[in-house]
């Protein structure tokens, strides 16, 4: 929302500086965000008189024209049609100015003739959109030629730029935002006055009725007090006809008629103003109903009479399969929720929202129908949303206009439509209000108020504050005001909004800071959110980078990663690509993998703990079950050395769960077979992956990215991919509980190694673990150190090192038991996988 | 020759040559070589010793009183020697050239947390440290949880502040039943239906809008806090968000706080901190005059905080009575104040990333930079 300071000035009746305007308007939630000076910057643009002008000697467009600038005659060049003849005024930029844009005036030669200085247009000078010639002056006593143009014109004015909330429809126009300044910083016993309305120049006499008798028919004349408007007769004008169908949906709807006037452009005052606040001029009518909008932030519409066929107004519902074409050209199919105003053949305006072509204020217009209305706000929203018709009007009804200020609205509407385009007012006007709409009444508690707020209140000041926002405020017993909402605030209906309202204009600046007395709750955080936060940490302690991907992704990237479909939708996505939640984490990161080998990245060790989506579990079968999954991808050059060559593989995947195992559950990893991985893990390589257990549980799956994948993506080497289920491994982390610590050993151990050869399909654990289980309590640890094919080694075939380290708890080991034992563990190992030792 | 003679020239030769033999070694384990020669199981002076038993009676005792003072002599020379090698070695190392100390280390690389989890995980602390529990809620929510319940009026536009993602819903189901949560408000629904006052609470996690653009993610991260008891008054929210916002951005940093809406709040408001960035806000800034300048003199207007001096940071207010009724406390008895915020935003400013997309490009060259 754009406002004059100007106008505000206008409207409060005393004077008020731009930085507390600033200031206080923000304090008091109405942010400014901007502030805008118009007017100063056009040092050296002056008014100017034409004293003559002739043609250009050799270019047809042009013509020479010899100013008066009040200090001396200058000649100039200048391309528009519409120069003044002699004693004409005109905006005239020096040489030595700049003007807005940027352009500095010199001398120029323009087909052989010396232009010393530039006759200058609305658009060129920023103070109107009108380009189509340059500016003319009409005389008044502020321009002498040479006056500056920003004092002959009057266009020093500064503009804020608002940022409102949503539920303050009544500061979209500038009385609102004047009454607001009023309580802000104006005198506690100095109430804000709505504006009078003033009588137009001229009132119609009519010779016949120009409505159709109604209960609903009021005199403009009453508002506007005095009068002093020349009469004027006007006949001929067959009666008008107002109803209203759906009441519900149209509380109110006020008419008033202005006859007789011309359409034309606006004074340049009016159309200045609108130009600082950002609307375009349009012609006297139709701008006069934006002034009414910008002022009094209430949306008025004019028809023209004579377009409306039958004479008639109806307001109702539109019936399915009607349409309209609305202002901007477009058609219409209405829907039967939509609110329409209609003449006696059908639509003719979008309640609210826009009005219909078909009744547009155009260069013929004669006679003017004025609606102020107050339309049902959801009823204007949707409609708006439905047609994606967002406008200056249904901005403002969708939000809540004021209901009571209808009278007085038309009457301002009226006499400005009819003085700036030479039109009389038609006294007679129509008022449907069947249900007035009611006004909160509310308690406000000084104790309740003191106790929400945390600091005393004064009670008269609240009063006081109460009432310059327009409420009807009674004192009742001690300490209580009874206060009546205004119509305007449709955003007040409770005590606590009051208790807002006297928080914001005393400033929240002014109640004291304090730290409230905290309870400990039994509660406390759940074990399993500090847990997925120990994942977090242990799987970055683990040497892994975290990544945060979208949760949604395209269902086709769920396919290419052969990981479950999604059967959460997002029904209105932004694009296809995100167009449902991720039932796992690897097409996020294989993603982010893509673009790291596409950026020549040597190495790629991410990993990302989030939710991932699943089907909908609850009875009602509404919210699909999430549940946190760790996700980890590996990739290229291995980081324990400088050396380039050495890539990273299962094992270093491995070393790392179990780095990160160990830190959530003190155990380490293990990674067995299952054929049921086929199917359930079908992204992994067959022959390299497994699943992962810790401390006997599943937690999740480890392996190389099945080739096809690595294929499908373009990717190089090998990458190694695990997800685990974070509520599995919070399972096994409480399976194995909090560690005990054990003594340290107080006998010496003696170590002894083995080597055996075994076929290539025996695996390592396998044989560790069956030389474990046969030398019993006796073994502390059996370590695999060497494997290694070749010859001797026959092919198919590999020889496994193992460490065996002996250690009796109790006593010192004796050789000869040693011995015994280790000769126990060579024959199993001979005997169990058909080995030879080495 | 004699036994005894053979012996006596034994002696001599070996003490004649040790000395020699010794300074001729020129580093430890040639000087242990030439030392085994003399007093090493087959040296010169151990086989002297296993002689004895050949010398006659009456000369065996002073012959071998002799060997044993030539084998003690031989050993305090080789020690001698010998700590003046090791001596002689290390006085070298030292002197001589350095290692290549900038030669890259090796071993395992770090890890990092994304900058938004590190953030994440302190504001989470610094309410933690105030006594609030943390909650989480579920990314996709019902409509009431993340509208109705909180006070949002059907129909209304405070609701386009957030555009909503819906979830697609089967045939006959409210097309508008579930969504991908706009804030973390929900959460404050759910633990409220779930527990009992006291109760102080913080959630932190991911919400989605439909906003894509230079300052806008679809996916975002916001932290939401609240507590409700009786007697929580406005003063106290002022009080826990000064303390908290000091805490993060520095101990002296001014914090404004104004009017503002959000349904679920009354009185509501918006929290601004001085801008770190230029510290703007200790030049007392004007409205419609010179904005304030970037530290250094530069012409050019502070990016964070628009040349204001003051940046927006979080939204807050006293949980709306309605909310209260909704969750089935009674707002007479009760009051809480509630307030969230932007991770995203925060982060850029702590870490002076430059565009948003970078917090969730996962490209490893911005992620292993901070």
């Amino acid at each position: 929302m754009l406002v004059s300071h100007k106008w505000l000035v206008e409207l409060l009746e005393f004077d008020v500086a731009v930085d507390d305007v600033a200031k206080q308007l923000t304090s008091g939630g109405l942010e400014v965000e901007h502030v805008r000076r118009w007017g100063e910057n056009l040092t050296g643009i002056v008014i100017a008189e034409v004293r003559g002008k002739k043609p250009h000697p050799s270019r047809d467009k042009l013509s020479l024209v010899t100013l008066f600038d009040g200090v001396a005659e200058q000649e100039v060049v200048c391309g528009a049609s519409n120069v003044p003849d002699a004693g004409g005024l005109v905006a005239f930029a020096r040489l030595g100015s700049t003007l807005p844009g940027g352009l500095k005036i010199e001398e120029r030669k323009l087909g052989g003739v010396v232009s010393r200085g530039m006759i200058c247009s609305e658009k060129e000078l920023d103070i109107g959109a009108d380009e189509d010639g340059i500016l003319v002056i009409e005389k008044s006593r502020h321009t002498q030629p040479g006056a500056a143009l920003a004092d002959a014109l009057d266009l020093r004015d500064t503009v804020y730029t608002l940022g409102l909330t949503p539920n303050r429809p009544d500061c979209l126009g500038h009385v609102g935002i004047a009454r607001e300044l009023c309580a802000l910083i104006g005198d506690d016993n100095k109430a804000f006055t709505f504006p009078r309305p003033t009588s137009p120049r001229r009132l119609v006499q009519a010779t016949s009725p120009l409505w159709q008798k109604s209960e609903h028919a009021f005199s403009l004349a009453d508002q506007y007090g005095s009068m002093g408007a020349e009469p004027v007769k006007v006949s001929g004008i067959a009666p008008v006809s107002l109803q209203v169908s759906a009441p519900e949906r149209c509380p109110r709807y006020g008419a008033a008629l202005v006859t007789g006037v011309k359409i034309g452009p606006s004074a340049f005052v009016v159309r200045y103003r609108l130009h600082v606040l950002g609307q375009r001029a349009i012609s006297n009518v139709v701008d006069a109903t934006n002034l009414v909008l910008l002022g009094f932030g209430h949306p008025i519409h004019a028809f023209d009479l004579r377009k409306l066929r039958g004479s008639r107004i109806e307001v109702r519902l539109a019936k399915a399969g009607e349409t309209m074409h609305t202002l901007d050209g477009q058609a219409r199919a209405l829907d039967a929720d939509d609110l329409v105003i209609c003449d006696g053949e059908g639509p003719v305006a979008l309640a609210g929202v826009m009005g219909g072509a078909n009744s547009e204020i155009g260069p013929g217009t004669e006679h003017v129908l004025i609606e102020c209305a107050y339309f049902d706000p959801p009823t204007v929203r949707r409609t708006s949303k439905r047609t994606g018709l967002h406008t200056d009007s249904s901005h403002r009804f969708e939000r809540g206009v004021d209901p009571s200020d209808v009278r007085a609205v038309l009457a301002h509407a009226a006499a400005w439509i009819a003085d700036l385009a030479g039109g009389a007012v038609v006294p007679d006007a129509l008022d449907f209000y069947a249900q007035p709409t009611t006004k909160a009444h509310v308690t406000f508690r000084r104790a309740r108020a003191q106790a929400l707020l945390g600091a005393e209140i004064d009670l008269a000041r609240a009063r006081a504050i109460f009432a310059r926002l327009g409420c009807h405020v009674t004192p009742t017993a001690a300490d209580t005001l009874a206060v009546t909402m205004p119509l305007h605030r449709p955003d007040l209906a409770r005590e606590v909004d009051l208790i807002e309202e006297y928080a914001r204009i005393v400033g929240y600046d002014t109640i004291a800071t304090s730290l409230p007395n905290m309870r400990p709750s039994p509660e406390g955080t759940a074990p399993a959110i500090r847990f997925v936060r120990r994942v977090r940490e242990s799987a970055a302690s683990a040497g892994l980078w975290e990544a945060v991907n979208f949760a949604f992704v395209s269902p086709a990237d769920h396919e290419k990663a052969r990981v479950p479909a999604s059967e959460a939708r997002v029904a209105n996505p932004m694009s296809e690509e995100r167009s449902v939640l991720r039932t796992a984490l690897l097409p996020g990161l294989l993603q982010n993998l893509v673009l790291s080998q596409r950026h020549a990245q040597k190495r790629f060790a991410g990993y990302e703990v989030a939710r991932v989506f699943g089907a909908n579990t609850d009875a009602k079968a509404t919210l699909p079950s999430e549940r946190y999954e760790l996700g980890a991808l590996l990739w290229g050059m291995r980081a324990s050395s400088y050396d380039e060559r050495e890539q990273l593989d299962f094992y270093d995947a491995k070393g790392m769960l179990e780095s990160i195992t160990h830190a959530l559950a003190g155990v380490p990893v293990e990674t067995v077979h299952d054929s049921s991985l086929d199917a359930q893990a079908p992204f992994l390589h067959p022959k390299r992956r497994g699943r992962v257990r810790v401390a006997g549980v599943d937690v999740g799956v480890l392996g190389e990215l099945h080739p096809d994948i690595v294929n499908t993506y373009g990717l190089e080497g090998r990458p190694i991919y695990a997800a685990l289920d974070v509520a599995a491994l919070q399972h096994a982390s409480e399976q194995v509980g909090v560690r005990k610590a054990s003594p340290l050993p107080r006998f010496p151990a003696s170590t002894r190694d083995l080597a055996v050869v075994v076929a290539e399909d025996v695996s390592a654990g396998e044989v560790a673990s069956v030389l474990h289980d046969t030398a019993g309590t006796l073994a502390e640890t059996v370590k695999l150190f060497d494997i290694y094919r070749g010859a001797p080694v026959p092919e198919g075939q590999k020889s496994l090192a193992f460490h065996v380290v002996y250690r009796d708890p109790r006593a010192t080991l004796t050789d000869k038991l040693v011995d015994e034992t280790h000769a126990k563990l060579t024959a199993i190992a001979e005997q169990r996988f058909r080995g030879t030792l080495r | 020759m004699t036994a005894v003679a053979a012996f006596e020239e034994g002696l001599g030769n070996a003490a004649a040559q040790y000395s020699d033999a010794f300074d001729a070694a020129r580093d430890e384990p040639a000087l242990r070589a030439a030392n085994a020669r003399y007093t090493g199981p087959n040296g010169l002076v151990t086989k002297l010793m296993k002689l004895m038993p050949e010398l006659p009676k009456e000369q065996r005792r002073e012959l071998g009183q002799r060997a044993n003072q030539l084998k003690e002599e031989i050993e305090r020379a080789f020690a001698q020697r010998l700590d003046g090698l090791l001596q002689a070695a290390r006085l070298a190392e030292l002197s001589g050239p350095s290692l290549d100390i900038s030669l890259p280390g090796y071993g395992a690389r770090r890890g990092y947390l994304h900058p938004l989890t590190r953030l994440k995980h302190e504001l989470l602390d610094l309410f933690g440290a105030l006594g609030f529990d943390i909650a989480e809620g579920p990314e996709v929510d019902l409509h009431e949880n993340n509208f109705d319940r909180l006070g949002f009026p059907a129909d209304h536009p405070a609701t386009d502040m957030q555009d909503t993602f819906f979830m697609q819903q089967p045939p006959g189901v409210n097309p508008r039943a579930t969504l991908l949560r706009t804030h973390t408000s929900t959460v404050q629904i759910r633990e409220m239906l779930r527990r009992k006052p006291p109760l102080a609470v913080v959630s932190a996690g991911a919400v989605f809008r439909r906003d894509d653009d230079a300052t806008h993610s679809p996916m975002f991260m916001q932290i939401e806090g609240f507590m409700v008891d009786e007697g929580v008054s406005f003063s106290h929210l002022k009080g826990v968000l000064t303390h908290f916002l000091q805490r993060l951005f520095g101990a002296n940093v001014p914090v404004r706080f104004r009017p503002s809406y959000f349904p679920f709040v009354e009185p509501g408001g918006e929290v601004d901190v001085g801008c770190t960035l230029c510290r703007g806000y200790e030049v007392i800034h004007i409205p419609g005059q010179q904005p304030a300048a970037l530290p250094g003199g530069s012409a050019e207007v502070c990016r964070a905080c628009k040349g204001t001096g003051f940046m927006e940071i979080l939204g807050c207010g006293m949980i709306h009575p309605v909310v209260f009724e909704h969750v089935g406390y009674d707002p007479e008895r009760y009051t809480g104040f509630a307030f969230g915020m932007g991770i995203d935003r925060i982060a850029m400013l702590r870490y002076g990333i430059p565009e948003l997309g970078l917090l969730y490009g996962n490209d490893p060259r911005f992620l292993t930079q901070l």
